[in-house]
């Protein structure tokens, strides 16, 4: 174990900058023999803060943060592997009851460990502070090394220039002062840092150094950009808006509180910050491929909108899948669609329903919808399944088919009579049929009405549009996401392709009493490109130097021009 | 002949056999003119071998590029819809990246009969996925996702080339250290190139301006050493690898790893033709591998191949995904969901990153950092083959509208 300062750098987090602080701050192995302390008996306070202390090191470890980059990584794919709350919340329910997944017994013991919502843990936010206190402790010192090295680092003078991994010599017929000066201005021009020195009987020497703040810079830029990401998505949880509503071809939704069928606020979104803009569906439009190879395949899914901001500002727009328009900074997106057969129930004169039905298609193609209509007297319920191609065949009967193509509409219900229980909450689209006897079923075309066998009841397919599910949402953090990850790319391409090298170039007089140039460097990463790299210098050098001719050590490693 | 069936018969066998012959006299070409060299002659048998291989490589690219253009002349759009698409893709940056870069630019040709091999091993996966060319879902029609896919899998073809190289370097750094640990000092230490230390200097505390504490070099590629090339320390390799370590012969553990991994996809695709394919397509790659050892760079070589392979793509990969949340932000109107696939392509990222930094911290030495490079791609294959095929998300590549209604 060598003396502390060679520990703390030796684990600590600073290696590309190691050889730079070691140089400026370790003193001569000699002079720091291991001091032997007289052992004091230890303070309680004086432990507690040794331990913070040697925990705080600890934390500022490369190699812990490799440890919690695996933990956050497991954690990650136990969120890929066990169904998540927020994405698939009936998979989870399913797994919960045992129905599906392991069994009850490991749901409870994943639900314990918030297996179920990983990203919402106390396990993965536990872990993600400590990756950030520990990025943080390994930052600091790196950023003031960092300042340090851009406003005073200097390079370091060889004594050992002939030892160097490359080495080049050249003869020139320049004093020497004018040969240093010329090196001199040569690597200053091309970005070098420099140094000058003067090793007495060994000649001077220029030193030059390049490349370590531009890698150290990048590597603490990509690593800073994660705050701006770890803040932008922080407080986009707590600023976002996100609301989805399903509108009737010829209807509209305004945005307000409850304007939405299901409204998902972040906590700093209030109602006053909705904009109020109306929109209306004039039309939408879906288009298929309709060859059988790849029947059903959609070419076009798009609605035209009128919108209407709280200004009284109208204009016409149309929403498709993949390009939203934005109002008032709010996106809206065209996220489904569904057929809106429009059917009219009546009891004797009595209209008891009359709506516009928001079917989900099914695995089958067909449609799925209900009728709800506590006006009658009982309630009467349908089950409704709406197939938008149902040709008749040559017997007259219509054939059902799993195409999308709304060309031959029919449609089917299963009629249900008794107690609705509305009061209780329950999907649109389907019926609770506990408390319901099945009644006859019927197929009606569009514009048919049917009687329902001994009862006054009639049922009508008035109308077929479409209903289109719109996605609302307001997300202040995306520019500041999209900073973020520019930055991280900024920073990423320089920690990674940025090298530093060291250059040296010594001038001395030669026995024949020219100027003797040696011109030796060294990469620190990427040793492949710094060969081309020294190569180029020392050709361009020795151009500058004016110099053709090499010394015969020297001939055999540059190629000539 | 339809396009369908055109696009098809260039694929397979047109590509297939010609990648897999080029694989084979490339490998030829590893072995042959160090072989010769062994009494000091070269036949040229080598020589001619490696040119045939490079232009059967050429045909096959040709063969592969036509059957991606008629694919896209079939579809009406860029050939990167469904899985088989993108593993034709992947396998086809694969071995340009290998002509390009490993054949051309760093000269290294005995490393092409892996990077073919391996281009080959993912092509007759991704027949078990074949479908024939169909237009998109208008969904996933946009400039984001082309621009997002087209990365994800460069970079994934780029990654795999990496693989190879770091499985590689793990085998050949272990028969050198045992070599090493053997022969004591006749052969040096395991990692023979890198034992160029730098410069001491005794009086350095003379004088503290002077370059007195020589850096850590970051071991890079460095020409094979003399001893590589002595056929003597090939043989030595050879012999290392043919000995019992803990009572088990080399080839054997191998084909144990390759039942275990064959057993795991068998469990993806529950298929007994398909695994006993698995099974001999693996064994016969990695018995190859382990003939090739002794041929094989040094193992600082490849350590450093894999690192600049790894730290090229990993930049591209950071790119696609963010390029990823924006056509999902575009598309589904949400940037990131922790949708199975988006989380597991930031697992990806993130054992990436473990790996570079792996690389650049002294305390964890260089077989450490490239299992973890393994470990890498081994989850970079979970993202691909386990989520897209086992794991229902938004991104399912079905074919058939999923992702709107
Ligand atoms: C999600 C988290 C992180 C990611 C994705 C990440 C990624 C990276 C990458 C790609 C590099 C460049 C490696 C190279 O230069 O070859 C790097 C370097 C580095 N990282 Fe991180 N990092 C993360 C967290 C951390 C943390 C928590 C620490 C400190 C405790 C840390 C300390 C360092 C250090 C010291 C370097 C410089 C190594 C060198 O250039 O020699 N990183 N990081």
């Amino acid at each position: 174990m060598g003396p502390p300062h060679a520990r703390t750098s030796g684990t600590g987090c600073l290696p590309t900058l190691r050889g730079v602080s070691k140089l400026e701050s370790s003193p001569p192995p000699q002079m720091n023999p291991p001091v032997r302390r007289e052992p004091r008996p230890p303070s309680v306070s004086g432990l507690l803060v040794a331990a913070v202390k040697e925990n705080w090191r600890r934390l500022r470890t490369m190699r812990t943060a490799l440890w919690l980059l695996g933990v956050l990584a497991l954690e990650s794919i136990v969120a890929t592997v066990v169904p998540q709350e927020i994405n698939v919340p009936q998979t989870v329910a399913d797994w919960r009851s045992g129905e599906a997944g392991p069994g009850e017994a490991v749901a409870t013991v994943l639900d314990a460990i918030g297996a179920f919502d990983v990203y919402a843990s106390p396990l993965f936010l536990m872990t993600l502070l400590l990756l950030f206190t520990s990025l943080t402790a390994c930052l600091l010192p790196r950023i003031k090394a960092w300042w340090r090295i851009t406003r005073h680092s200097v390079p370091p003078l060889t004594r050992h220039i002939g030892d160097q991994e490359h080495v080049e010599q050249i003869t020139t017929d320049l004093a020497p002062d004018a040969a240093h000066a010329t090196a001199r201005g040569f690597l200053a021009d091309r970005g070098w840092r420099t140094r000058d020195g003067d090793l007495g009987d060994r000649g001077t020497q220029v030193a030059g150094e390049k490349g370590v703040v531009l890698r150290e810079g990048g590597s603490l830029l990509f690593h800073l950009s994660f705050y701006v990401l770890l803040v932008a998505i922080v407080f986009g949880q707590l600023l976002t808006f996100e609301g989805f509503v399903g509108v009737t071809e010829g209807e509209s939704f305004t945005d307000t509180e409850i304007g939405y069928w299901i409204a998902d606020p972040g906590r700093w979104f209030g109602p006053e910050d909705h904009s109020g803009f109306q929109l209306t569906n004039d039309e939408f439009r879906v288009e298929w491929f309709r060859d059988p190879q790849f029947g059903g395949t959609p070419r076009t899914f798009e609605a035209d909108v009128t919108i209407e901001t709280a200004e009284g500002d109208v204009r016409e727009a149309t929403v498709k899948g993949n390009s939203p328009v934005v109002v008032d900074g709010f996106k809206i997106h065209l996220l489904g669609w569904g057929y809106a057969p429009r059917v009219v129930v009546r009891e004797g004169r009595d209209v008891v329903f009359d709506g516009f039905l928001a079917t989900t298609v099914n695995d089958n193609g067909a449609f799925r919808g209900a009728v709800k209509a506590p006006a009658a007297e009982p309630d009467v319920g349908l089950d409704v399944f709406l197939i938008p191609y149902a040709p008749e065949g040559d017997d007259g009967q219509p054939v059902i088919t799993g195409a999308p193509w709304a060309d031959a509409p029919l449609l089917v219900f299963r009629s249900y009579t008794g107690d609705l229980q509305l009061s209780a909450a329950q999907n649109v689209n389907t019926l609770n049929t506990e408390l319901l006897t099945e009644g006859p079923r019927g197929g009606l075309r569009l514009g048919q009405v049917v009687e329902l066998p001994d009862s006054d009841v009639t049922v009508e397919f008035a109308e077929l549009r479409r209903w289109t599910n719109f996605q609302v949402s307001s997300r202040p953090q995306v520019p500041w996401l999209l900073l973020g990850s520019a930055l991280l790319l900024l920073g990423l391409l320089p920690a990674l392709y940025a090298y530093r090298r060291r250059l040296w170039v010594g001038v001395e007089r030669s026995a024949d009493g020219r100027t003797l140039v040696t011109v030796a460097g060294r990469a620190f990463q990427r040793p492949q490109a710094f060969e081309e790299e020294f190569a180029e210098l020392a050709d361009d050098l020795r151009a500058a130097l004016d110099a053709p001719d090499l010394t015969p050590a020297a001939r055999d490693e540059v190629a000539p021009r | 002949m339809t396009s369908a069936e055109l696009s098809r018969f260039l694929f397979s066998p047109m590509t297939l056999v010609l990648y897999l012959a080029s694989a084979i006299l490339y490998l030829r070409a590893m072995a042959a003119p160090k072989l010769d060299a062994v009494d000091g002659k070269h036949d040229g048998s080598g020589a001619a071998s490696l040119r045939w291989a490079t232009g059967l490589a050429i045909l096959g690219v040709v063969a592969h590029l036509a059957h991606v253009v008629v694919r896209i002349e079939a579809s009406g759009r860029l050939p990167l819809g469904n899985m088989f698409e993108f593993s034709s893709i992947i396998a086809l940056t694969t071995v340009l990246g290998g002509l390009l870069v490993i054949q051309w630019k760093m000269r290294r040709p005995e490393l092409m009969g892996f990077v073919m091999l391996g281009a080959e091993l993912t092509l007759v996966l991704s027949l078990l996925l074949y479908s024939d060319p169909a237009p998109l879902q208008p969904i996933l029609d946009t400039w984001w996702r082309a621009i997002h896919v087209t990365t994800i899998v460069i970079s994934f073809g780029i990654f795999s080339l990496g693989a190879i190289f770091n499985a590689l370097h793990l085998l050949r750094d272990t028969a050198e250290s045992r070599v090493a640990a053997q022969a004591g000092s006749s052969f040096g230490p395991n990692t023979v190139g890198a034992a160029q230390a730098p410069p001491t200097d005794e009086d350095a505390d003379a004088d503290q301006t002077l370059d007195s504490v020589p850096s850590r070099v970051e071991a890079d590629v460095v020409d094979i050493d003399e001893a590589d090339q002595d056929a003597a320390y090939r043989a030595a390799l050879r012999e290392v690898l043919t000995q019992r370590v803990a009572g088990v012969r080399a080839p054997w553990t191998i084909l144990g790893g390759v039942a275990l991994v064959t057993l795991v996809f068998s469990l993806i695709w529950w298929d007994p033709m398909v695994s006993v394919q698995m099974v001999g397509t693996m064994a016969a790659l990695t018995l190859v591998a382990w003939w090739a050892v002794p041929y094989l760079p040094s193992a600082t070589t490849l350590d450093s191949l894999t690192y600049r392979t790894i730290a090229f793509s990993f930049p591209l990969w950071t790119f696609a995904v963010i390029t990823g949340a924006m056509w999902a932000e575009q598309s589904w109107g949400r940037f990131w969901g922790w949708d199975p696939k988006e989380t597991s392509s930031f697992v990806t990222w993130v054992a990436y990153a473990g790996y570079l930094h792996a690389r650049a911290t002294r305390g964890v030495k260089g077989r450490r950092a490239s299992w973890l490079g393994l470990v890498a791609y081994g989850v970079l294959l979970f993202t691909y083959y386990a989520v897209n095929l086992l794991i229902v998300g938004l991104h399912s590549y079905g074919g058939i509208d999923q992702t709107v209604g």
